[in-house]
């Protein structure tokens, strides 16, 4: 009786899962299936199968509607932004968790208490700030602008990824520190050389999620960013919004373009995401 | 001054007060560690929230003059109001505080529709996930999907469901339901869209949640249950009694940050609706975006609306971690 019960609740388990499963994964289907339709069967057809399957749409997507550029901007900004969160955090985690210095705690609050500011309190602040500076506006060029773009989203990173290098680092053995101490080793060459690299899940968690959500960072990109040869692929695929003809299979395909590197990246370092999620959560 | 003797490695001599500055000196070293984080803290992080506190005291349209380092502030463009913005979008200019405290209301639904919405959706599926020997990590990364894909890729999908012919019309009108169609669509109609938005909010904000349920899950000692059930609980019981008090900790999670987004979150509202039709699905964080960047700048009003929505989110949150703590 027991066990009939129990298989039963399996099997009900799994319907649950099938179900919400689909209703997660339709959209994408959608999305696939749409972009290999011509726009006039995408409107007339709720099949997921195309009738033809016209491949030229995500071709011409990338080649005439210059996704390629786009796709090529939001690597350099993505890639640009990890490298800084985990180059200027993992420094600062060591810092916080390996040093002693002066305000240690106090700097450390500091850096979590922003994580309180709604971050569009400090949108109007922020843009003052860089034409101020001369990375955004008439006179700067693609570089100071990316520069414009790329520092606040780091300093957003920023608390999170501190906190997580911090307790990386905090239960790596301090053994390991003494050791390479006695054998006369710098700090520096202690994180660098030696800490850095036993870090290698934290860097890869604190990795795929800013790269994520760099690449995918919309609002903020779509305020600094005023040249259309600039744009990331969000933008781009915003700007498809002013077609005075919709073309569904072309915001499809460009749909497909921007979320199917992430969804590599993600099935890659799938686990290193959901300890990065958890981190916080459970442990913490 | 005390020096610490991990760190420093004394000679016996150091009695001379530029030795000692320079033995300070090396000890805090440490220090350097956090320079960059703490300059680029310092100059998008601490300076932008001070100009956004002292800009909420004055009327400034963005043209003109108004810095802060050097102080400066040119009448007419730019004025010192006092508490001038926050009274006048909080009562004293009628359209303006009206529209104010109406997106406020919109949040405050969505806060609470989207926040239970997620955890009755959110806590079964995990528990059928962690229930699932075959398969839980296909399950899993298909739940995923939402999670990771662009907002705006997201809003096309979405818009193309709620069109006036698009998906869900037509499969209302297919099961014989077409009287339950919007019209007008899903997001244009203003008795549906808001309604509709939350369920566009809620499909974004289950994955996290299960995910996060399903770490939860997996810390529960099972022999917990065994033991239940030879006292002969059902299920039922199992959940209230074991997994739901169990997992407390992670719902008090669940519902900060999902209230939090309510009231900070405004971009999907941004893509879907931009506040319409007629302000039915206006926020605060859109209505701040648009006395910041849109036709009628009033950079002070975005600045004190701001804050006041800093409070309300700290304040919900407090509160929130007051109560569910204690009953916890």
């Amino acid at each position: 009786m027991y066990q009939i019960r129990r298989s039963a609740a399996s099997m009900a388990s799994y319907v649950a899962l099938s179900a919400y499963a689909l209703l997660s994964l339709y959209p994408f289907l959608w999305m696939i299936s749409s972009a290999l339709k011509s726009n006039e069967e995408v409107l007339r057809s709720r099949s997921l199968f195309p009738s033809q399957v016209h491949l030229n749409i995500i071709v011409d997507t990338w080649n005439q509607l210059g996704f390629w550029r786009y796709f090529i901007n939001s690597v350099i900004v993505a890639v640009a932004v990890v490298l800084g969160i985990i180059l200027v955090y993992s420094m600062a985690g060591y810092g916080f968790a390996k040093t002693n210095f002066w305000g240690r705690e106090f700097f450390f609050m500091a850096f979590l208490a922003m994580l309180l500011v709604p971050g569009v309190t400090v949108l109007v602040p922020l843009i003052q700030l860089l034409k101020a500076l001369g990375l955004i506006g008439s006179g700067a060029g693609k570089v100071a602008t990316y520069t414009g773009l790329i520092m606040p989203i780091i300093n957003g990173g920023g608390p999170f990824a501190v906190f997580l290098f911090r307790n990386y680092f905090a239960s790596l053995p301090e053994e390991l520190h003494d050791a390479a101490r006695v054998d006369g080793c710098s700090e520096w060459t202690i994180y660098w050389r030696i800490l850095l690299p036993l870090a290698t899940p934290a860097v890869a968690t604190v990795g795929i999620l800013n790269f994520i959500s760099a690449w995918n960072a919309f609002m903020w990109p779509s305020i600094v960013l005023n040249n259309p040869d600039w744009f990331t692929l969000p933008l781009k695929l915003k700007d498809l919004d002013l077609q005075i003809v919709i073309q569904w299979n072309v915001r499809m395909a460009g749909s497909l373009i921007t979320v199917l590197p992430v969804l590599l990246v993600f099935l890659v370092l799938q686990r290193y995401y959901i300890r990065g999620l958890t981190a916080g959560a459970i442990k913490g | 001054m005390q020096a610490r003797p991990a760190i420093v490695a004394g000679d016996g001599l150091a009695s001379g007060q530029r030795k000692s500055f320079w033995r300070r000196l090396k000890a805090n070293s440490g220090f350097l560690f956090i320079l960059p984080a703490a300059l680029i803290f310092t100059v998008f992080g601490f300076y932008t929230v001070v100009y956004s506190i002292v800009l909420s005291f004055f009327r400034w349209n963005g043209f003109g003059k108004f810095s802060l380092l050097p102080f400066s502030c040119q009448y007419p463009a730019c004025a010192f109001v006092g508490l001038g913005n926050f009274r006048e979008f909080l009562y004293q200019e009628p359209t303006r505080s009206r529209y104010f405290w109406w997106a406020l209301e919109h949040n405050i639904i969505i806060g609470i529709v989207v926040t239970a919405g997620t955890v009755l959706i959110a806590l079964p599926l995990a528990i059928a996930l962690n229930r699932a020997a075959r398969g839980q990590s296909v399950y899993r990364l298909l739940i995923m999907l939402p999670m990771v894909t662009a907002g705006i890729a997201i809003y096309y999908v979405w818009t193309f469901i709620y069109e006036p012919d698009g998906l869900l019309n037509t499969v209302l009108n297919s099961l014989g339901l077409g009287f339950l169609q919007a019209k007008q669509g899903w997001l244009g109609q203003s008795n549906t869209a808001l309604p509709a938005l939350m369920v566009v909010l809620v499909w974004s904000a289950v994955p996290m949640a299960t995910i996060l349920y399903l770490a939860g899950l997996q810390t529960i000692d099972r022999d917990l249950y065994e033991a239940a059930i030879m006292d002969g609980a059902n299920p039922w019981q199992l959940l209230w009694r074991i997994t739901w008090p169990l997992l407390y900790p992670v719902t008090v999670i669940i519902v900060i940050t999902s209230i939090n987004a309510a009231f900070q979150g405004y971009e999907m509202v941004y893509l879907m609706t931009y506040g319409g039709p007629a302000g039915h699905t206006e926020v605060v964080g859109l209505q701040i975006f648009k006395y910041g960047f849109g036709d009628q700048r009033q950079l002070g009003m975005a600045s004190a609306m701001s804050w006041v929505l800093f409070l309300a989110v700290f304040v919900v949150s407090l509160f929130n971690l007051r109560i569910m703590r204690s009953r916890a």
